[in-house]
């Protein structure tokens, strides 16, 4: 009788802890289609609707992250120094070795969100780096708090119509980037748009305004091409080494000083 | 009846349970010679004597040297590690770990080589040279390390790297709570070059290039002499809550040349010129910037953020926005520096501190220097 009474226990137990592992296995299931993402990726990866940067991605060579239009990419801060083997920053990192075709549009930005925790400093993330990258699109995308919004490392994407802002750096061009920078609002970071180590970018019809320092910094091996850019209400407009560079001065206006010259430890521009 | 259904479902449950554990992997523990003179290590073997390498040999597993045991690899060896990653996260594992002692003596002429087996090698396809409370001094003079994960990696272990090459590896070196001599070395293109934590080092003659970061390292005492570090992409070194004696280095061409943070020590007598953003940026830190070269920064020669210190008898030049900016609220002794004129509006205009941006220290640059002191590089020889 009582090993009777036993076994209907450990068969209702049995029943019990199964039901109670089906909910689990479903659950890690439902867990597992929750768009989250971090670490390496060689394929084709698509993002959209609302996803999740738990911690640094990299697309390797050969490999694509498309986000599509509307997408919004909420960023985890990352906790501590450490920096991952493959990474160029301790904070959270899109690194794109592969291509990158954000495909943002006016009425459908692609936004990414920085994930607030009482830890969170100003400067929240690292940004979107593009090292080597393939022909790569950046396109009406929201980007804020990053170290360095975006930065290319020898590559020439077109980064087009996006809004940056509270950036310590909007967008870096170096190691011979020559990227296409076109109608970006950048806005109230510590510096606008930099090139360096041989990078000629061109850049139109940007705003880069309200930066504690420099809103365009060219070093003496760049040079960009500066096309009615209005460059207003910065600390320094225009910071530039070539000394015979063309740009449109109307529009360097407001700035606390709008043209420094180089290599001269603040003495002022003469143009 | 009941019994029966018991059964079963108790292996409904655990049978997948068991499969969850994965393949153990056998490593069958053998030495093979093969008619080419290679000698392969497959699986988890350990050498319990000491041990002579020279010729092939080849690591397709984790080999370990056991405490109190010798390894010596002779010049002209080429020692290759095959490709495994369990994980897929890119890294290879099969490795030399060692608890012993590791004695690599390649010569100028005859280097001894670490490398990868595989025809298309790429960086992390194997481990590292590891080592792990290995006490006795272990050396590797005249290798060439390649393809790594990690070049060199020890926890609580003593090593000189002399006159060695550490290239496209993730991590040319890695240490932690470690004494290291690095003398002579060359690291050239790995995504690091050195980074360490805890540790005592000694880096002179040596030359950091082309990495993603110079030099990093954290918690830890480093006295560098006579290095060129140049060409890394973000920093050329960088140290945090450390103590530094730098003498004698050329730091260039980095984004940042000298980065410390929370640190103290002495930088006397080094070339900090042509990075992108600063040549030296000391952040809550109390250190001695002595007769060194400031010039043709991006930005700044020196962006000093909330330290202590003295900033003397420098060559602040030709730098891009400024010679010094002062970010922090303390004051700045910057007195006897030369700053590439004698105007005293352009020495003025040369620094940014509270004068001009209201709630920031101020900079003292009184006594500045009529002309530029020689500069030489002040390292040993």
């Amino acid at each position: 009788m009582d090993m009777k009474v036993n076994y209907r226990k450990i068969m209702a137990f049995m029943v019990a802890t199964g039901v109670a592992l089906i909910s689990l296995v479903s659950s890690l299931q439902a867990a597992d289609d929750l768009p989250d993402y971090q670490g390496t990726y060689s394929g084709d990866l698509v993002w959209q609707g609302t996803v999740t940067m738990a911690g640094d991605v990299l697309i390797m060579p050969g490999g694509t992250l498309t986000i599509r239009a509307g997408t919004q990419i909420n960023v985890i801060p990352a906790q501590g120094t450490k920096i991952a083997p493959d990474y160029l920053s301790a904070l959270t990192e899109l690194l794109i070795r592969g291509k990158l075709d954000i495909q943002g549009t006016a009425q459908a930005p692609v936004r990414f969100v920085i994930v607030e925790t009482e830890e969170t400093e100003e400067i929240a993330w690292s940004g979107i780096t593009l090292d080597r990258a393939e022909e790569s699109l950046i396109q009406n995308t929201e980007l804020e708090r990053a170290d360095m919004a975006i930065r290319c490392v020898g590559s020439s994407p077109v980064i087009k119509g996006n809004r940056i802002l509270k950036s310590r750096y909007g967008i870096v061009a170096q190691q011979q980037s020559h990227p296409k920078i076109l109608e970006n609002i950048i806005m109230d970071g510590e510096g606008g748009i930099f090139c360096w180590r041989g990078s000629n970018p061109y850049l139109l019809d940007n705003q880069i305004t309200g930066h504690d320092e420099e809103a365009v910094f060219v070093d003496s091996s760049s040079r960009p091409w500066l096309d009615r850019n209005l460059i207003s209400g910065n600390s320094i407009g225009l910071a530039l080494y070539p000394r015979d560079l063309p740009f449109d001065s109307v529009l360097v206006t407001g700035n606390t000083e709008n043209l420094r010259w180089l290599g001269r430890q603040g003495q002022a521009g003469d143009q | 009846m009941m019994r029966c259904c018991c059964l079963v479902l108790l292996i409904i449950f655990f049978a997948p349970l068991s499969s969850l554990a994965g393949e153990t992997k056998v490593y069958p523990r053998e030495v093979q010679i093969y008619p080419r003179e290679v000698q392969i290590y497959r699986g988890e073997q350990t050498l319990f004597e000491d041990t002579v390498w020279s010729g092939e040999i080849l690591i397709d597993g984790i080999l370990t040297v056991a405490a109190g045991v010798t390894l010596e690899i002779r010049p002209g060896s080429r020692v290759s590690f095959t490709r495994f990653d369990s994980n897929g996260d890119g890294i290879g594992e099969h490795e030399i770990f060692t608890q012993g002692t590791l004695r690599v003596l390649g010569t100028e002429e005859e280097p001894v080589l670490f490398t990868s087996a595989e025809e298309i090698p790429r960086p992390g396809d194997w481990g590292t040279i590891n080592m792990m409370v290995s006490e006795t001094e272990n050396l590797l003079q005249y290798s060439i390390v390649e393809y790594g994960y990690r070049g060199f990696h020890a926890h609580f272990s003593r090593a000189r790297l002399q006159n060695s090459t550490f290239r496209n590896n993730m991590r040319g070196a890695q240490f932690q709570e470690s004494q290291v001599v690095i003398d002579g070395c060359r690291f050239l293109d790995n995504n690091n070059g050195v980074q360490f934590r805890d540790s005592k080092v000694t880096l002179s003659g040596s030359f950091i290039s082309g990495n993603q970061w110079g030099l990093r390292c954290v918690y830890s005492d480093l006295i560098m002499t006579d290095n060129v570090i140049e060409n890394n992409l973000v920093n050329g070194v960088n140290i945090r809550d450390g103590k530094i004696n730098a003498q004698g280095n050329r730091i260039v061409n980095n984004r940042r040349g000298l980065y410390l943070q929370r640190s103290e020590g002495r930088v006397v007598g080094n070339d900090l010129s042509g990075n992108s953003e600063h040549g030296i940026f000391l952040e809550d830190s109390n250190v001695e910037v002595v007769d060194n070269r400031l010039a043709e920064n991006g930005r700044a020669g020196v962006r000093w953020l909330n330290s202590k210190g003295r900033l003397a008898r420098n060559l602040i030049a030709d730098n891009g926005v400024y010679g010094l900016i002062n970010d922090g609220t303390t004051a700045v002794s910057a007195r006897n520096n030369w700053w590439g004129t004698i105007d005293p509006a352009d020495i003025v205009a040369a620094i940014r501190d509270g004068r001009n941006r209201p709630g920031l220290g101020l900079v003292d640059n009184r006594y500045a220097l009529m002309q530029p002191l020689p500069f030489d590089l002040l390292g040993t020889p």
